[in-house]
């Protein structure tokens, strides 16, 4: 599988490429936006839960929200834009052949650029924020989160591009989605609020929260600076869970991409 | 050596249905089939020599794109067996591989990365590419801004320089004007002389007779006939003004 994507090497880099510029084409800010989107989304948020609803819930809250909202857009925009990873690209999907894994995972790979460089902004203007500290031996979760996320998130393209070559109502779907799924995941709070909630319902059900891989992902992102208020707080076994999870789902998602690709030059 | 084997290819589409839940429904409700099947190649048994030119026709609809997306792997056959000896570029009717968003350079560079050239070469062949195409004024623009000549043009130039075995044409030379419809007859039969299997379904015939050795008249997704060039079309093109029934083999 692998191997055969290799020989394409040069056409990945070129899509990858394209579909960074291509976003930003005709925008004032261009690649900034990176950057300004999640900013834009965080300071909403501190707004109306750090001030409206007085609920500053962690030590310097707005870069708490940061550093789980970065990579939540990044699962988020590679999902919405994956749905369309092959329907928006009828012109050559129906002229050419090659290996149409390759769409799924150009889209991947142009958010992880997008990814890295935000992350790694928030990540050095945490170092120098009073009253965080990095938890250096937490730096080892940082290129499992990565990992994992990569994996995970893989999958759910895989998925939901083809599905969207048959039934353009998968768009709609995944975008209603995306949304409830933010807030099932520790963005605008810790995890360490679920195990303190006075609500019976929140404390009985919390182990099922972390059934939900992005939350235990960007629990194990939170941990390096919110040691208290993230990965501790996760039952290891979940993290095991996760992992296994995303494998099979990858597993499970490219045999269905497989299977379904064979007629998706003729219903396109 | 044969560059292209196709033994007992047959192909079947689903006609459009009303996808909705409503049309669902409707159907469920009228115990019709939600697929009507309908038959786009039935049967298709034919070789192509290395170094032969071939020439396909019909008429609108015969399923002469339909093969060539069979041919090129863009569709899969419901069964049969396709055999393609060879690398293989396709020019599948119009805008063939283009995307509409890039310019004509990243078309270029973006077709040839998909025929699996490396930089180096993409580098090499791209000069030459924009010379045959004749687009260097137009070649930082958006294809979606081209005219349908320009976009076979590109489409053309790009195809017969990805160092491939086996070209398929398709139509792509309709749009053309006549100086390069002749500058892209020229090339094709330099090509055949190279060595390279030409594929060409075109609904102007006389061209044909000049670059093709063999052809093959495809009816209704059926091989009609398989033959010489000018017999087949002396064939075809006597049956085709008057409508009589002059189905005799
Ligand atoms: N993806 C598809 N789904 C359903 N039917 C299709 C599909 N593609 C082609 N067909 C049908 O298959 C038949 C053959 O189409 P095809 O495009 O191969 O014709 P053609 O011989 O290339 O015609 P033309 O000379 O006009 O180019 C047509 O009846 C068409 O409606
Ligand atoms: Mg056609």
């Amino acid at each position: 599988m692998f191997a055969d994507i290799m020989k394409y090497k040069e056409l990945l880099y070129f899509l990858v490429h394209k579909e960074v510029r291509i976003r930003y084409r005709n925008s004032i800010f261009g690649f900034l936006w990176t950057l300004l989107e999640p900013l834009g989304l965080m300071a909403i948020y501190a707004l109306v839960f750090g001030e409206i609803l007085n609920k500053n819930l962690v030590k310097a809250y707005p870069l708490f929200i940061l550093m789980g909202l970065i990579p939540w857009t990044f699962f988020n925009n590679t999902l919405r834009r994956g749905t369309k990873a092959l329907s928006g690209n009828v012109s050559l999907i129906k002229k050419v052949y090659f290996p149409r894994e390759i769409f799924p995972i150009t889209i991947l790979l142009a958010n992880l650029v997008n990814f890295v460089p935000a992350f790694i902004l928030v990540f050095v203007i945490a170092m120098f924020t009073p009253g965080l500290h990095l938890q250096w031996y937490q730096l080892i979760y940082l290129p499992g989160a990565l990992l994992l996320q990569c994996l995970f998130t893989l999958a759910c393209t895989f998925l939901v591009s083809v599905l969207n070559v048959y039934y353009r109502d998968v768009e709609f779907i995944v975008n209603l989605m995306l949304r409830a799924w933010m807030y099932l995941c520790p963005i605008i709070y810790p995890v360490s609020l679920l195990g303190a909630s006075k609500s019976d319902l929140v404390r009985e059900f919390a182990w099922l929260y972390f059934l939900n891989p992005m939350a235990v992902i960007i629990s194990m992102y939170h941990g390096i600076f919110y040691p208290k208020e993230a990965v501790t707080k996760i039952p290891p076994s979940m993290i095991i869970f996760v992992i296994i999870l995303s494998l099979l789902l990858l597993v499970f998602s490219w045999w269905i991409f497989k299977r379904l690709n064979r007629r998706v030059g003729e219903v396109i | 050596m044969d560059a292209i084997v196709v033994e007992n290819l047959t192909k079947h589409f689903r006609k459009a249905y009303d996808k909705t839940l409503k049309g669902f429904f409707i159907s469920v409700a009228k115990r019709e089939s939600r697929y009507e099947e309908f038959v786009a190649l039935n049967n298709v048994s034919f070789s192509v020599k290395k170094g032969e030119s071939y020439a396909i026709i019909g008429k609108n609809g015969a399923g002469k794109s339909t093969l060539f997306k069979v041919l090129s792997g863009i569709i899969s056959p419901d069964s049969g067996e396709v055999q393609m000896n060879g690398k293989v570029a396709p020019l599948i009717e119009l805008g063939a591989g283009l995307s509409r968003d890039l310019t004509g350079a990243e078309n270029i560079r973006l077709n040839c990365a998909i025929f699996g050239l490396s930089k180096a070469r993409i580098r090499d062949v791209y000069d030459s590419i924009v010379e045959f195409s004749e687009l260097e004024d137009f070649i930082d623009t958006p294809v979606k801004f081209y005219s349908s000549g320009m976009k076979s043009r590109l489409g053309f130039a790009i195809a017969i320089h990805v160092d491939a075995e086996i070209i398929l044409i398709d139509e792509v030379l309709a749009v053309g004007d006549k100086d390069f419809k002749k500058k892209c007859y020229t090339k094709m039969e330099e090509l055949r002389n190279e060595g390279k299997t030409l594929v060409v379904v075109s609904h102007s015939l006389k061209p044909l007779r000049r670059i093709c050795d063999r052809a093959l008249l495809l009816e209704k997704g059926e091989v009609k006939d398989i033959g010489s060039i000018d017999e087949i079309l002396d064939k075809y093109e006597s049956e085709k003004p008057k409508k009589k029934k002059t189905k005799g083999a």
